[in-house]
């Protein structure tokens, strides 16, 4: 083993500083968040990065801008500061459910919304179902430039993204619709869920639904979309019973994983329940 | 004379912990120390080639290395099947394979990974029926060489031990025309103590003699153990013990601790060993995953005419508690209830897997869900409300144990009415977001498990007295409370006054350790008897003083004085001070251990304890509600009547019963070890296994039954261990209640109960226990020939 | 590269490597053994301190990113005797073997620093990263309330 030229941590104090430490380390380096996932791979025998570049200090990478139609969160945000700042603010319930549920409270004051977004192993992840349903996109920075694209675009390139890449922020579009997060813990809290289905629902005056958004987390070992729930779901007025009669038609297209916390079964069997729980917290 | 030390007096280690101040184990280093790590098998079964540390030793830092040839000896409780390092076979993953100890953690780390280690792959045997099967691989080939600690138990192949219990005629009952007969098979997984303080040890040599400073119950099994493996006298090995971190049974037996005096002794300097939360998984010594059937001839007044059962306990790669624990059957799956005749078999199974071992209320707590699982379905099989079943048939009076001992006392059923009563007092849960609501009462039946303890007072002239056992304070408070409390009334001085010597194998004579109930019963007992010797040895030399006899004294409120008022009288200040001038100073011994009560001759056979000196008894009550579309249960609520004999301490009992029965919770509901086809632990920490968190909990209600017969001392009975006896049993019952199901498994995860409400579970077949009784047998019933 | 913080008040130094955990730069370099590494994954809760005034799993805090912060350890929060809520668990006879009660008090100083009044809900939603193996928390919930209780009475 060669010892990288490198500190093992490196806390970049600009965002600048950061792109350039990323891209002199090369395949060496590595960004390093709120650290809740990296510091606990020696628990997965997992090899560390030789050299970590730190953005707990990196400027703007903390902001939370909400404007009447989009909200931009800085990828340093934590869930427990994401959960704060979207407390009141209606269409964007499901994602501050989300952050503000997730893991415990001491992670929440840790762990990022960029940390999230991009931990390929973790499929567990609350924030990424949230804004899926919200049609994040996110800004992918490097020293050439800086890139915009999909959150599903980036989720099915981001354990391919080439060195020296880092993703500053997250731009999610407000609407009248309203959003819900329902996860399933095995515990009352404190797990990471076993199943989430995320929804967001535009509803016309007459109460019918316009426009659906759910994705589904955790079941598989990437979040996606759940289209045919959501054709399922538009025209007619919202409804917790047929919601879960749609889900449970449907859930036959996903495969759940198998993990130490449940089987695969399990995390497609739970679908309807959470689909009825979604509805049930937007009437 | 009668004491009273019934007191409501908070534990004095309460502000150092609050603070950070209280030094465990792990926070205790020395200068110059080394830091230890062991190099562990990855691999559940195979033929060790090679262990070649010659490239490891020559690192940098590196002061010691260890191996197989370093640790002769072999031990065990039952069986010493147990080797320090593997023998040329390896039997489980996470086996020890080599020690080393360097300057720093790091270079310990790299040193273990410089080791190079070739290991030919065996067959494995992960499960008991892969054990059990015909033409199994053994896994240990040479059991027959062991040496047998205690004779009686039947022995063979994969079979570590066999204990079984016959009384009476049970084909006969069966046999009967006017009997219901039923089946009921049962499983269970492990369970993990997650103790916070892992496995640590700091270990020196000096004077040729090791001092290992460790995180134990049992101060005297690590001095013993350690000496057989290290192949030196025991009298060489002093064991001393700081402030344990939680054990709830994983500290019950030898651990990490050889390998640190092993380490001390070559490279001459303090060697630390901390068991990292990984290994303190892989090698837990976990409550044991065990099979059951039990099957009964039932009248239909519910008469129990006949029961036998047969349970396998997976005592993992060494045999360990698991042998001693086989004994356990015959007084919680035979007790509770008035049987006929009865026969039990329980086998302790070898496997390709890591070593199980004890864990608050071993044996107790399955065998009780099994049991009380078994009584719902004599009840519903008979038509008979299982109150009223439990009514009828529970032990009384006069009534006699699965091996003959004869009961004495009602105290189950009193405690049932005494149970109605407090469920009266609360009201019902109203569940109306349909969820399927169920509640279940339970019973069981538990001991103190008494044996050698020893204590010394000595009064010291400032009026303050100094208890010396080999207690170890594990949390439970006992050497906090208790024993302060018992000393204390019995000198007629303040607890506060007490002084609580911790652990120190050098100091205080032996004592089986910190566990079953019988800290503040068997070492009480020794503490009473020594704070006696004193007591009368201060009244004898007070009455000199006061021209009395001693029979005119009274000794209390830090004086002793003559009957009577305005007695005259000295402070026992006073009184020590001049007796230590006179006499020298004064001190008392005490020793306790088993007094033995009888069981039927004959009745069995392989068993450690043939009857229990101390019965324990528990009622337990819940409420539950089942979510049909994810499986979750909810506790509603919780409520305990237990039979303490005589409540010494009130709220420390109670903070034992909330905490047992939230473990119980945690066993009944989350906390599940799975076991992959490689012989692999699954679980490796806090985020996969899942312990009951503040929001998972509720508030137990609780009743104390005081009065029950008891040879404890001032009529005490262990009240730490029993309270998690039944929790798994009554949520069990309540969830079989609430769904209609048939509950055959622990835990009752989110996943298992859907898969039971879905109909995805079939009936629990064990085709390895065979259907006629004397088939599962090594030998028949009987003493060894 | 040393890592400069404020421990307890006062001005220290690691030289231990920037990813070292800060539990380990608090326990072995600065022999401040209150916190405890039980889980090492950030799910036990025994090693929290505050950072920056703000509960901290110190397990999961590389020592680089305390770098220039105020760190407050058991020690340091019980350097003027015992707090309320250290009051009221000692009074509970909540302690059992003690190891979770350094990360459990400074979990709920500063939960009841900033939520003054609770309910039981909200405590034990406040403990979700706080294991207690010992004592089935009743007790641990009873002394938070009791001392918001406290307060109430106090402001009578």
């Amino acid at each position: 083993m060669t010892p990288s030229a490198h500190p093992s941590l490196y806390v970049a104090p600009s965002l600048e500083d950061a792109l350039n430490a990323l891209a002199e380390r090369g395949a060496d380096g590595a960004p390093l968040a709120g650290g809740t996932w990296i510091m606990r791979a020696p628990l997965r025998h997992e090899a560390k990065s030789p050299a970590f570049v730190g953005l707990g200090r990196v400027a703007g990478f903390g902001r939370i801008e909400v404007h009447d139609d989009h909200v931009i969160i800085g990828a340093g945000v934590t869930h427990a500061r994401l959960a704060e700042a979207l407390r009141d603010i209606p269409d964007l319930q499901g994602l501050a459910a989300a952050a503000g549920r997730s893991a415990n409270p001491a992670v929440r004051r840790a762990a990022t919304v960029g940390g999230n977004l991009c931990t390929a192993g973790f499929a567990a992840a609350d924030l990424v179902p949230a804004l899926l349903c919200l049609e994040a996109e996110v800004e992918i920075a490097s020293r050439a430039g800086v890139q915009r694209l999909s959150l599903e675009a980036f989720l099915a390139a981001r354990a391919t993204l080439e060195p020296g890449r880092l993703l500053t922020q997250v731009h999610a579009l407000r609407s009248s619709a309203r959003s819900a997060h329902a996860r399933l813990p095995l515990r009352k809290a404190g797990d990471y869920p076993v199943a989430i289905l995320s929804m967001a629902v535009m509803r016309d005056d007459a109460g019918r639904v316009v426009r659906a958004r759910v994705a589904v987390g955790s079941v598989e070992a990437v979040a996606r979309r759940w289209p045919a729930l959501e054709a399922a779901l538009t025209g007619p007025p919202l409804d917790a019973a047929s919601a879960e009669r749609a889900a449970t038609d449907l859930a036959g297209e996903f495969d759940g994983r198998e993990g130490v916390d449940a089987p695969g079964w399990y995390r497609v069997a739970v679908l309807p329940a959470l689909a009825r729980r979604a509805v049930a917290a937007l009437l | 004379m009668t004491v009273d030390a019934v007191m409501e007096f908070r534990r004095r280690d309460a502000r150092d912990k609050l603070t950070g101040r209280t030094r465990y184990t792990i926070d205790r280093a020395a200068p110059g120390m080394l830091h230890a790590a062991v190099l562990r098998a990855e691999v559940a079964s195979g033929r060790l080639v090679t262990v070649d540390t010659s490239k490891a030793a020559a690192l940098p830092g590196v002061r010691a290395v260890a191996t197989a040839a370093d640790a002769p000896g072999r031990f065990g409780i039952g069986v010493s099947d147990h080797s320090l390092f593997a023998d040329g076979q390896v039997r489980y993953v996470g086996e020890p394979l080599a020690a080393v100890a360097a300057d720093t953690p790091e270079q310990a780390q790299a040193a273990l990974a410089a080791i190079e280690v070739a290991i030919e792959p065996l067959p494995a045997v992960v499960t008991m029926a892969e054990a059990l099967a015909p033409g199994a691989p053994l896994v240990h080939p040479d059991w027959q060489d062991y040496e047998v600690l205690p004779v009686g138990g039947a022995r063979a192949g994969n079979v570590a031990w066999e204990a079984t219990v016959v009384r009476g005629d049970v084909d006969a009952a069966f046999a009967r025309p006017d009997v219901t007969v039923v089946e009921s098979t049962f499983r269970v997984g492990r369970q993990n103590h997650m103790a916070f303080e892992p496995r640590a040890v700091v270990a020196r040599y000096e004077e040729d003699r090791f001092h290992i400073e460790t995180s134990t119950q049992v101060p005297w099994t690590i001095r013993n153990a350690t000496a057989r493996f290290l192949g030196v006298p025991a009298s060489q090995v002093r064991v001393t013990v700081p402030p344990v971190g939680g054990a709830f049974g994983l500290k019950f037996d030898v651990a990490i601790e050889p390998f640190a005096a092993l380490l001390a002794k070559k490279s001459g300097r303090a060697v630390r060993l901390v068991n990292s939360r990984e290994e303190e998984m892989l090698t837990c010594l976990f409550r044991e995953n065990a099979e059951i059937l039990i099957r009964s001839a039932v009248t239909s007044e519910g008469e129990i005419a006949g029961r036998e059962a047969v349970v396998l306990m997976d005592c993992g790669a060494h045999g360990g508690e698991q042998i001693f624990l086989t004994t356990m059957t015959a007084h919680t799956l035979g007790g509770n209830y008035k049987l006929g005749a009865v026969r039990l078999a329980t086998r302790a199974v070898y496997t390709n897997t890591p070593p199980n071992g004890a864990f608050r209320a071993c044996n107790g707590v399955y065998n009780t869900f099994a049991l009380e699982r078994h009584t719902d379905e004599i009840a519903a099989a008979i038509g008979m409300d299982p109150l009223e079943l439990r009514r009828r048939t529970v032990l009384g009076d006069g009534d006699l144990g699965a091996t003959g001992q004869v009961f004495e006392g009602d105290v189950l059923r009193p405690m049932l009415d005494r149970m109605e009563a407090l469920r009266a007092r609360t009201t019902p849960h109203e569940v109306d977001d349909g969820r399927l609501y169920g509640r279940a009462t339970t019973v069981g039946t538990w001991f103190v498990f008494t044996g050698p303890s020893a204590a010394t007072v000595n009064m010291n002239a400032d009026g303050s007295a100094t208890l010396v056992t080999s207690g170890v304070e594990i949390g439970s408070g006992s050497m906090m409370q208790g024993l302060p409390q018992i000393v204390a009334a019995t000198l007629g001085i303040r607890p506060e006054d007490v002084i609580v010597r911790q652990a120190d194998t050098d100091a205080a004579g032996y004592d089986v350790g910190v566990g079953g109930g019988r800290q503040t019963t068997s070492l009480g007992a020794a503490s009473l008897a020594a704070a006696q010797d004193v007591r009368a040895k201060l009244l004898a030399f007070a009455a000199q003083l006061l021209e009395a006899t001693p029979d005119d004294l009274v000794m209390a409120n830090g004086r002793i004085e003559i009957a009577g008022p305005n007695g005259k009288g000295f402070t026992i200040a006073e009184v020590a001070a001049r007796a230590q001038a006179a006499l020298g100073p004064i001190g008392g011994t005490g020793a306790a251990t088993r007094t033995g009560v009888p069981s039927m001759p004959g009745c069995v056979a392989g068993h450690f304890i043939d009857a229990i000196d101390i019965p324990v008894f528990a009622v337990h009550d819940c409420e539950v509600a089942v979510d049909r579309d994810t499986g979750h249960v909810e506790v509603l609520n919780y409520r305990v009547v237990q039979d303490v004999g005589r409540a010494l301490n009130r709220s420390a009992i109670g903070g034992q019963i909330q905490g047992g029965v939230v473990q119980g919770l945690g066993y009944a509901l989350h906390e599940e070890v799975s076991i992959d086809a490689l012989g692999h632990i699954r679980q490796c920490g806090f985020e996969t296994y899942r312990v009951p968190l503040a929001g998972d909990v509720v508030p137990v209600e609780v009743d104390l039954f005081e009065g029950a017969p008891s040879l404890g001392p001032l009529g005490i009975k262990g009240a730490g261990e029993v309270p998690i006896l039944n929790v798994g049993a009554t949520v069990a019952c309540a969830v079989a209640n609430a769904t209609g199901r048939r509950v055959q498994e622990l835990p009752l995860t989110p996943p298992r109960i859907l898969s039971l409400l879905l109909g995805r579970e079939p009936d629990l077949a064990l085709p390895h226990i065979q259907p006629a009784f004397a088939d599962n047998l090594l030998r028949p019933h009987g003493p060894e020939v | 590269m040393p890592t400069d913080m404020t421990v307890n008040g006062e001005a220290r130094t690691s030289a231990r490597d920037p990813l070292t955990p800060l539990i380990d730069v608090l326990r072995d370099e600065f022999h401040l053994t209150g916190a405890k590494p039980v889980c090492r994954e950030g799910f036990c809760g025994a090693c929290t301190v505050l950072v920056d005034g703000e509960p901290t799993v110190s397990c999961l805090t590389p020592v680089a990113m305390a770098g220039d912060c105020d760190v407050v350890t058991i020690e340091g929060l019980s350097s003027c005797g015992l707090t309320d809520i250290q009051s009221r668990l000692e009074q509970g006879d909540a302690v059992q073997c003690g190891m979770c009660f350094p990360g459990m008090v400074m979990t709920l100083s500063h939960f009841l620093a900033h939520t003054p009044q609770p309910n039981r809900d909200e405590v034990r939603a406040a403990l979700t990263g706080n294991i207690c193996r010992c004592t089935g928390y009743e007790r641990i919930v009873e002394a938070a309330l009791a001392v918001a209780g406290g307060r109430a009475e106090g402001r009578r």
